[in-house]
């Protein structure tokens, strides 16, 4: 009796091992890479990585992936755990610019710089350029995603003199804050209602365009010179330039719908917020790139890019993957699926014509502009919301109510200086 | 001591554990979260939450709604509903009608006006067809925050008027008919019925309706947030940025406690200045 219960365990033992895979009987084993996700995390957006993005690579490679969405915070903590303890389970981190380049600067992630060249693809140059810091390659640049504006061709009838269709639709130097200031102004006119729009709803990202787009435009800056004397000429700016802003502005969260419905000829947003609205009416909208302020052409760029963490323990496969991810067919697919644009040029060789085609013509137009400011919203972790809610109390208060400039600066400069001390970074 | 002693304490344990479990918790959290910094009683954050920028409008705001919508609810309801006391053909599916709103969210109620009136909606194609009007009117908008103010109003009033109208409806089918009667034997015309005893009987609805309504009425929030965005702050809204964006549970617990004392202070007022006379057969 005793004899075959020891039989039986054995037997237990053996089969357990051969069946966890750690000694497989004939085929090879079997690799899963670990890949820990920021981006993408959406239920929906999640269900196209995992089925059908994912299963391609496997169905090609033979690798299984582990696709585990995760919020910064958390992928943060886990990442630390894992360098400390040296038991490292993560293959491949894709994560924003920002994030990526703390948890380099803590040492956590493989310098990429000798890794096998990814053929068939040129990574779009400023994007190249930013995923090396501090004389590392970082990360591979894999999926980007800006802010443009959107034009009714209708609103081209009332362009300012000295300003054609086509500085507009390239970027050139005439097309400046100016400029718009004059088209609006000659919409408001001729049609007897604002045309302008801007995303300033609660929901809304105007924030974005505030420290991304205009403060750069203006100061050269993102946050630097939120209090200077270029500032204040901005914000007089703003004064003059909201008349013939639409009213509504500061309820609307998206601009899709009002562009559909009418409401407004010009406006600016995400583009992932005013797609619906070229997808509907592929033929009645264009997108461009922003004006120019007196310092150049500010603009964001969100760059998501994909890295390894030292010691990862499947590095060759775990670069397969990224590999796969940069191809320009598997960028398409993504624009398509879940509308974050490419990072090689190839790619907008292989779009199909139609509604994400304007789109990503628009995108490049603006991010090859020659005055071009690129601007990377600043990693603050849990102080971003102060951080961009003091560009919108400065806009309330200077622009809706009417208060001084200079007041307003000099009252909440101090507080913008105080969320970078307190994170430790420097101002952009 | 009897088992059956224990029986009243035994049926309260339920509501008891829940009280305890999700809101007695909860509000001592709040209280440590607002009035504590690193562990030692402090009023830093107290202080934060007051220097905000949107504190003081938002209050106002808060307290403005509740005393301009609570009130016309309240007449509106009581009207309605000895309206629909009497007995009339189809008085059914008025009753159902009236009702209809209380089943939409308060955001769905807000995005159903809003698209009714934004620049393009129905109403000013309406008015601009019948040549009323040859511009769109704004009702959303910064500059327009009267006309947001009176939009809210108005849709919260369609919205939630009903809940009013259900309780005092209640209120008024509880009162027995002998008392209507006798005080007709005595030659009491309709006026002189309703002064001296329907509304007196109708006091505990009353008092109920409006305690619920001014609950409400203090969290108001989402209707806000969709009719006129950030334009007119409320404690609500307010309380939920500090939590979401601005990531400080401390000013957020502040918000959320001063609701709740106002809220508290309110129903206490109403408890005290509407004493309720039980005059059902039995009660004294």
């Amino acid at each position: 009796m005793k004899r075959l219960f020891g039989l039986l365990l054995a037997g237990i033992v053996v089969f357990a091992v051969v069946a966890s895979g750690c000694i497989s009987p004939g085929g090879e084993t079997k690799v899963t890479v670990t890949f820990l996700s920021t981006q993408l995390n959406p239920p929906e957006e999640r269900a196209f990585v995992q089925e059908e993005l994912l299963k391609g690579f496997t169905d090609e490679t033979g690798i299984d992936v582990n696709f585990v969405p995760i919020a910064y915070t958390d992928l943060i903590t886990r990442l630390e755990g894992e360098q400390q303890t040296g038991k490292v389970t993560i293959d491949v981190i894709g994560d924003l610019h920002g994030g990526l380049d703390y948890m380099a600067a803590k040492g956590w992630l493989e310098d990429l710089g000798g890794m096998p060249k990814l053929e068939g693809r040129t990574f779009i140059n400023t994007l190249e350029k930013y995923s090396y810091i501090r004389g590392q390659k970082v990360y591979v640049p894999w999926m980007s995603a800006t802010y443009v504006m959107v034009v009714n061709k209708d609103a081209f009838k009332y362009l300012p003199e000295g300003l054609t269709e086509e500085d507009v639709m390239k970027g050139t130097e005439k097309w400046t804050y100016d400029a718009l200031l004059q088209w609006a102004k000659n919409l408001k006119e001729a049609t007897g209602q604002p045309q302008l729009g801007f995303p300033a709803g609660p929901k809304g990202l105007w924030h974005r365009f505030l420290h991304g787009y205009i403060y750069p435009s203006y100061t050269g800056y993102q946050a630097k010179k939120f209090n200077s004397p270029e500032a204040v000429e901005m914000w007089n700016y703003m004064k003059g330039l909201w008349p013939y802003v639409h009213p509504s502005s500061t309820v609307w969260d998206a601009m899709a719908d009002p562009l559909l419905k009418g409401e407004v000829m010009i406006a600016w947003d995400h583009t992932a917020r005013i797609k619906n609205a070229i997808e509907t009416k592929p033929d009645q909208f264009v997108v461009v790139p922003v004006p120019r302020g007196p310092k150049g052409r500010g603009f964001i760029v969100v760059i998501a890019g994909l890295a390894i963490p030292k010691n990862a323990p499947n590095k060759e496969e775990a670069w397969k993957l990224i590999d796969y991810l940069t191809r320009p067919e598997t960028q398409v697919k993504v624009l398509e699926k879940v509308g974050f644009f490419p990072t090689v040029e190839e790619a907008s060789g292989k779009l199909p014509e139609g509604p994400l085609k304007i789109l990503a013509e628009g995108v490049q137009a603006q991010a090859s502009t020659e005055d071009a400011l690129i601007a990377i919203i600043p990693n603050l972790g849990e102080k971003g919301g102060q951080f961009t809610s003091l560009y919108r109390e400065a806009f309330e208060r200077i622009v809706l109510k009417n208060e001084d400039p200079q007041a307003v600066l000099n009252e909440l400069g101090p507080q913008m200086e105080q969320i970078f001390q307190e994170v430790g970074i420097p101002m952009p | 001591m009897e088992r059956r002693d224990f029986l009243p304490y035994l049926l309260l344990l339920p509501a008891i554990l829940y009280l305890l479990g999700f809101i007695g918790y909860p509000l001592i959290q709040a209280f440590y979260l607002a009035f504590t910094k690193d562990g030692a009683l402090s009023l830093e954050t107290f202080r934060r939450a007051i220097s905000d920028y949107y504190f003081w409008d938002a209050l106002k705001n808060t307290l403005l709604f509740g005393a301009v919508i609570v009130p016309i609810q309240l007449a509106l309801a009581v009207l309605l509903a000895l309206f629909m006391n009497r007995t009339f053909k189809g008085r059914d599916l008025g009753i159902y009608a009236l009702i209809i709103p209380l089943t939409i969210s308060d955001v769905a109620a807000g995005l159903i006006w809003f698209s009714m009136l934004s620049p393009y909606g129905f109403v000013n194609k309406i008015l601009i067809n019948l040549g009323i009007t040859d511009a769109p009117i704004y009702f959303f908008g910064y500059q327009f925050r009267a006309r947001e103010f009176f939009v809210i109003v108005l849709a919260e009033i369609w919205r939630a008027t009903s809940i009013v109208f259900v309780i005092i409806l209640a209120g008024l089918q509880m009162i027995s008919k002998e008392y209507i009667e006798a005080a007709e034997v005595f030659g009491a015309g309709y006026w002189t019925r309703l002064r001296h005893i329907v509304l007196p009987m109708l006091k505990p609805s009353i008092q109920s309706a409006l305690i619920i309504r001014t609950l409400f009425a203090m969290q108001i929030f989402g209707i806000v947030l969709i009719l006129a965005g950030r334009d007119i702050p409320v404690l609500a809204a307010e309380g939920f940025r500090q939590m979401v964006d601005l990531k400080d549970p401390g000013v957020a617990s502040i918000y959320a406690l001063i609701i709740a004392a106002i809220s508290l202070v309110l129903a206490g007022l109403y408890v005290k200045f509407l004493k309720a006379e039980y005059l059902e057969v039995g009660e004294r």
